[in-house]
């Protein structure tokens, strides 16, 4: 049997307070800030939406709906629709898994026709000042604006392509390229689906 | 409270310390994960120091009212909940309210908590000293972190882009130094901005000799 003189129990004690009152205080601020955060999140996701679609007269986040990629996996679909409730164009955020370092977000608007109304840097992990220009380079970003698949060459100028790379930073613009173009053809094979979905959707509501 | 002029100049002494003579970064070294990561521009440096600054002020008035409390066995893994616990408030916080800086500098925030310079400060200065001194040595030192971040993200941004603050300022047609966006390029703005601080330091201290030598002169003339 092991047993413990008090300044042993006393220490332990002492460590146990503190991270007892620590663990309080992370509750009682995660609490206080999961609203506001939730809110600043979808804030941000509003301002990107209204980039990234169409002039539109519905509220694409409020008519998100999910639509399955493969049998574990769906992506987060917003459309945009006139004021007859036709759909203008599609917002979803397509992930490439190859940046410099890991993951980027971005968010892409496809008009029906597919066509790129534009793209925004959701999250991602780059290289402050380097590869990160690819959320505030606006040149580069409005590069992407009317691009299709059959028009665009999908490549940064470095592998042949119509896309600019960066000074000292090819990987993080080549990530980007690739996964709007594999964007494009998600939709091109999906479309109908999509479009489907859609007008079920308008005939529910009516 | 304390008050008296004796009191007010050790209060600035302990403030001139932190900020300059024992400064994080130029005199200590402390810091140079997130100095070299954050630092590729003066606005990024800028906000960085003022997240650590608040994490400085908030783990040196904790440390010092529970410093007679804690067995010292078992201050450093307190002090490190103490710090980790503060670090987590301030990323949520800044989640919160600061979104878009939240962006920029979410990834670096984290990083706070393996900041030495803070721990460093809750050992050497807040575990031995009162509540008020404590937060004037953090404000300090925290400042003076500040003051190096930006101090080091301008010339990088400068040098770099050829811009300060995303204002161009010498011209579009600048050609970017890619170096300097670079770690590479931040230890070797970091080196020359060192040598700056030591020639500061010599003149100040020749200054300080010829003062003091003025001094004794008269008092034995006297």
């Amino acid at each position: 049997m092991i047993t413990f003189d008090k300044n042993q129990r006393k220490t332990a004690l002492s460590l146990f307070v503190v991270a007892l009152l620590a663990a309080a205080l992370l509750a009682f601020v995660d609490q206080i800030t999961r609203e506001p955060i939730a809110n600043a999140q979808r804030e941000a996701l509003h301002k990107n939406l209204v980039q990234v679609l169409p002039k539109h007269k519905n509220d694409p986040l409020k008519e998100m709906f999910e639509f399955p990629l493969s049998k574990q996996q769906t992506v987060e679909i917003f459309p945009a629709k006139d004021k007859h409730g036709n759909v203008l164009a599609y917002a979803w955020e397509q992930i490439a898994p190859d940046g410099y370092s890991g993951t980027i977000r971005i968010l892409m608007g496809v008009r029906i026709s597919g066509e790129v109304v534009a793209i925004r840097i959701t999250d991602h992990r780059e290289t402050p000042g380097l590869g990160d220009g690819i959320t505030h380079n606006m040149t580069w970003l409005n590069h992407f604006i009317n691009q299709s698949l059959d028009k665009t060459k999908w490549a940064v100028k470095k592998d042949g392509g119509d896309f600019d790379q960066f000074t000292g930073a090819t990987i993080t613009p080549r990530a980007v390229v690739k996964a709007v173009a594999k964007g494009l053809v998600f939709y091109q094979e999906n479309k109908n689906t999509l479009l489907e979905k859609s007008k079920s959707q308008v005939l529910l509501e009516k | 409270m304390i008050t008296g002029t004796e009191n007010e100049s050790d209060k600035q002494t302990i403030f001139v310390e932190g900020f300059w003579y024992n400064n994080a970064i130029f005199a200590q070294l402390l810091g140079m994960c997130p100095l070299l990561g954050v630092t590729t521009s003066a606005e990024n440096g800028f906000w960085m120091g003022l997240a650590t600054l608040l994490v400085l002020l908030g783990s040196n008035l904790i440390v010092s009212l529970v410093r007679d409390y804690i067995p010292s066995t078992v201050r450093i893994p307190a002090y490190i909940v103490i710090i980790a616990s503060l670090v987590t408030v301030v990323d949520l916080v800044m989640n919160a309210w600061m979104h878009e800086m939240y962006l920029i500098l979410g990834l670096f925030i984290p990083l706070i908590v393996v900041n030495c310079a803070i721990l460093g400060r809750a050992e050497a200065f807040a575990s031995k000293n009162n509540v008020s001194d404590s937060l004037m040595d953090a404000l300090g030192m925290g400042l003076g972190f500040t003051f190096a971040l930006l101090l080091l993200g301008s010339v990088r941004e400068i040098l770099g882009q050829g811009q300060l603050f995303g204002f161009e300022i010498f011209g579009a047609n600048y050609p970017d130094v890619l170096m300097f966006i670079l770690p590479p390029g931040a230890f070797i703005a970091l080196g020359f901005i060192l040598a700056g601080v030591n020639l500061v330091n010599i003149r100040l201290k020749r200054k300080k000799e010829a003062m003091f030598l003025q001094k004794e002169a008269v008092a034995s003339h006297s």
